[in-house]
């Protein structure tokens, strides 16, 4: 019997795929659990095994296409079977309320049933309006007024499960049919399709707009980091990583975090979830994008450990290789933009977190202390916070202890 | 607490009750001298003699027939049937008296009748010997079908059925005599149609009997190390069925395995899904999914009978195929 590969979820929140290349071509076999082709999702690339053994009888989508989570994208069967491919669901769900419920009179045939089929596994029929729903999901549609039609189903074989209402229902937002792009005159304008890394990044950033945010800014005189550093290198094996001021910043901020965890925190509508542990994600340019991949629990790292972690997620990074689960739980962000000559910036909301740290150059500024004109290294930071969870006292608060430790790393202890 | 294996832990059962009271005794093919086949009644010839540890001739019919007789005249017989596959010959004892006295007598005649049987594959057995046929005797009102996984479970319930008024069966799995583990020091009594939980999660329950028990425990290990946490459900008795606690777990879990050694189809694993979705349909996230042994008898190659029954990766499987992460 045939299998369907599907277009699978590799991370939370991702609802397409682009396949960037086949691995094998059609009539080819492939063993499960070799790779069957290159796929690019919302933040990373990368190679995905079959899930069946056979030969790859058909595929259901070309490279360079965006595909739903859940559509089938190739058939892999026994040599010489023959492969019946799924009618396309309907592009426009119904808008009536009660086309679910009605299967259509005249649906076209079903193909003609399977000698068995394995228990569980139902051959995808052409669906005749009838939307594929667990029970649990229709409850819970049901309770809160969404309509299942507007929704799009991550389970297996397509089947909208409890997971799709709620984030549906979290998010408040209900998926419009894709609107065919405007005809663009070409001439002199380059249109750049946008890859998915671009749509995610334009789809957050203007999530992140929704948010009534504001800015606090504070400058840190970084004499004790430097010497923080310079004790820290020297200790520094043949080979080893070395800590960057972004590693030590890092390990202040998570220590900040923990004294403050209202900052801590994603804004998720009707609550606020404060986290135990401080899960930094790093803000990563890569060419024609950005990604920002997570360390967890960095209060709970050491310096250096927090420096080893974060040059091997940056090189994967870079390399294309990062795991979905690389970018998952993080609970708030930094952004250095200092080695660009950067002195300060507002970074914007990475969404659900509640707060964002912007970090510029570290420079010599002239300051007067006590009456006298001193030469200093001084770093500007830029806090941005959802205004939602996190008023102005709360956000100075917690800007003015991570300034103090970095001045005095001893008040950290 | 005590270590016993569950070899132990059934004999244990039975010779505390016989030192306890005198109406018990026991009755089977080659259990007295031989002390069984499966060695669980070695020693109690010995302890109490042979008005108390009978061996019988080669007639299930008859075994199952003496204890009924025994049991309605004051008795509380315990009769062994070797293989399960043997409770063919005495299918009309079990079914149509052990089953029917008490009602057909309006409740005048009492059956505290408890037939111990084992049987499963694990080490080719042979067709004729490695079935698992609980199906059979749950589908009949007036009986009670017991099948512990655990020596603290085999023990209590043992003790209860010997002890309870109707009639019980009681199926042991072969692969799991030699399994130790803790028992109270002094006998608890399990009740009869009470589930166990033996381990506690958030993403799927698996609703597992005897053999089965053990490997979603093994499947809900790997499983946990991919980010699914199971609750591995052991309902100890499949009939009467606690429902209340199984519709309890697929609530909170949302998704449901049934996995038994016995043939999937029609087995008593069917029954479960369809108590699942008449009365958690509203809570189900995905369709119960069964495991089984195909549908074909037990083969005696070892990597045939491998093949066939389910282990625990076919669990694995199940879980991963309800989460949706095939």
């Amino acid at each position: 019997m045939s299998s369907q590969v599907t277009l699978p979820r590799l991370g939370q929140g991702m609802e397409t795929g682009t396949i960037v290349r086949w691995l094998k071509s059609e009539g080819e076999s492939v063993e499960k659990g070799e790779p069957l082709y290159e796929l690019d999702t919302e933040k990373v690339t990368q190679e995905v095994e079959a899930e069946a053994s056979g030969v790859l009888l058909k595929i259901l989508a070309g490279e360079g296409e965006e595909i739903e989570v859940g559509k089938a994208i190739a058939v892999i069967g026994q040599e010489g079977e023959e492969v019946s491919v799924p009618a396309e669901a309907p592009a426009a769900p119904k808008e009536e309320p009660q086309a679910e419920a009605e299967p259509e009179p005249n649906a076209e045939p079903e193909p003609k049933p399977q000698p068995e089929a394995e228990p569980g596994q139902h051959a995808a029929s052409p669906n005749g309006g009838r939307i594929k729903a667990s029970p649990l999901a229709r409850r819970i549609a049901r309770e809160r007024g969404i309509e299942l039609s507007s929704l799009r189903g991550t389970g297996p074989e397509g089947r909208i499960v409890a997971e799709d209402v709620e984030r549906a229902s979290a998010t408040g937002a209900v998926a419009t049919s894709a609107t065919a792009a405007a005809p663009v005159p070409s001439g002199e304008v380059e249109v750049v399709k946008l890859n998915q890394m671009r749509k995610t990044i334009a789809r957050r950033m203007t999530e992140a707009w929704e948010a009534p945010a504001f800015q606090i800014s504070m400058s840190a005189d970084m004499t004790a980091a430097i010497r923080l550093r310079e004790s820290l290198l020297a200790r520094v094996e043949e080979g080893g990583v070395r800590p960057t001021y972004s590693d030590i910043l890092t390990k202040v901020v998570a220590l900040a975090l923990m004294r403050h965890r209202d900052v801590n925190a994603h804004f998720a509508g009707d609550s606020v979830k404060l986290f135990p542990t401080a899960n930094i994600g790093i803000a990563v340019a890569v060419p024609h994008g950005l990604v920002v991949p997570v360390i967890a629990s960095c209060e709970a790292r050491t310096i250096p450990e927090i420096a080893v972690a974060r040059a091997d997620i940056v090189s994967r990074t870079r390399e294309g290789k990062l795991r979905a689960e690389d970018l998952e739980g993080g609970t708030f962000t930094i952004s250095n933009l200092g080695m660009y000559g950067v002195e300060r910036f507002a970074a914007v909301l990475n969404p659900p977190q509640a707060g964002i740290l912007a970090v510029g150059a570290i420079e010599e500024r002239a300051v007067v202390v006590d009456g006298d004109l001193e030469i200093q290294p001084r770093m500007d930071m830029t806090l941005t916070v959802d205004h939602r969870s996190v008023d102005g006292a709360t956000a100075s608060e917690f800007l003015a202890t991570a300034k103090s430790f970095l001045e005095e790393p001893g008040l950290a202890l | 607490m005590l270590e016993l294996s569950y070899r132990e832990a059934v004999r244990d059962a039975m010779s505390t009750a016989m030192r306890r009271d005198d109406d018990v005794f026991i009755m089977g093919e080659d259990i007295a001298e031989m002390g069984g086949s499966m060695g669980v009644t070695q020693g109690m010839l010995e302890e109490f003699g042979p008005e108390r540890v009978r061996n019988t001739p080669i007639s299930e019919m008859a075994i199952v027939g003496a204890g009924i007789g025994a049991a309605i005249a004051g008795m509380r017989p315990i009769v062994e049937i070797m293989y399960q596959d043997f409770t063919t010959l005495a299918m009309e004892q079990i079914v149509s008296q052990a089953a029917k006295h008490r009602y057909m007598s309006g409740g005048q005649i009492k059956v505290p009748l408890t037939i111990r049987t084992q049987g499963g594959s694990g080490w080719s057995p042979g067709a004729q010997h490695a079935q698992q046929l609980e199906a059979w005797f749950v589908h009949v009102p007036g009986l009670k079908v017991v099948f512990p996984s655990t020596p603290e479970d085999v023990r209590g319930l043992l003790w209860s059925s010997i002890y309870e008024d109707n009639p019980i069966i009681l199926f042991e799995h072969r692969t799991l005599y030699g399994i130790k583990g803790e028992v109270p020091e002094e006998i608890e009594p399990i009740e009869i149609g009470k589930a166990r939980i033996h381990r506690e999660g958030e993403d799927v329950t698996v609703i597992a009997t005897g053999r089965l028990v053990h490997e979603s425990l093994k499947a809900a290990e790997q499983a946990e190390a991919e980010g699914i946490s199971v609750e591995v459900f052991d309902p100890r008795t499949l009939q009467p069925l606690d429902e209340d606690a199984l519709i309890a777990s697929v609530q909170k879990t949302n998704r449901a395995v049934v996995a038994h050694e016995a043939v999937t189809r029609m087995g008593w694993g069917a029954e479960v899904a369809a108590v699942i979705q008449e009365k958690a349909f509203d809570y189900l996230d995905a369709p119960v999914v069964r495991v089984g042994a195909k549908f074909t008898p037990i083969p005696f190659a070892p990597v045939m009978e491998e093949w066939v029954v389910p282990h625990a990766k076919d669990v694995l499987a199940a879980i991963k195929q309800t989460v949706g992460k095939e």
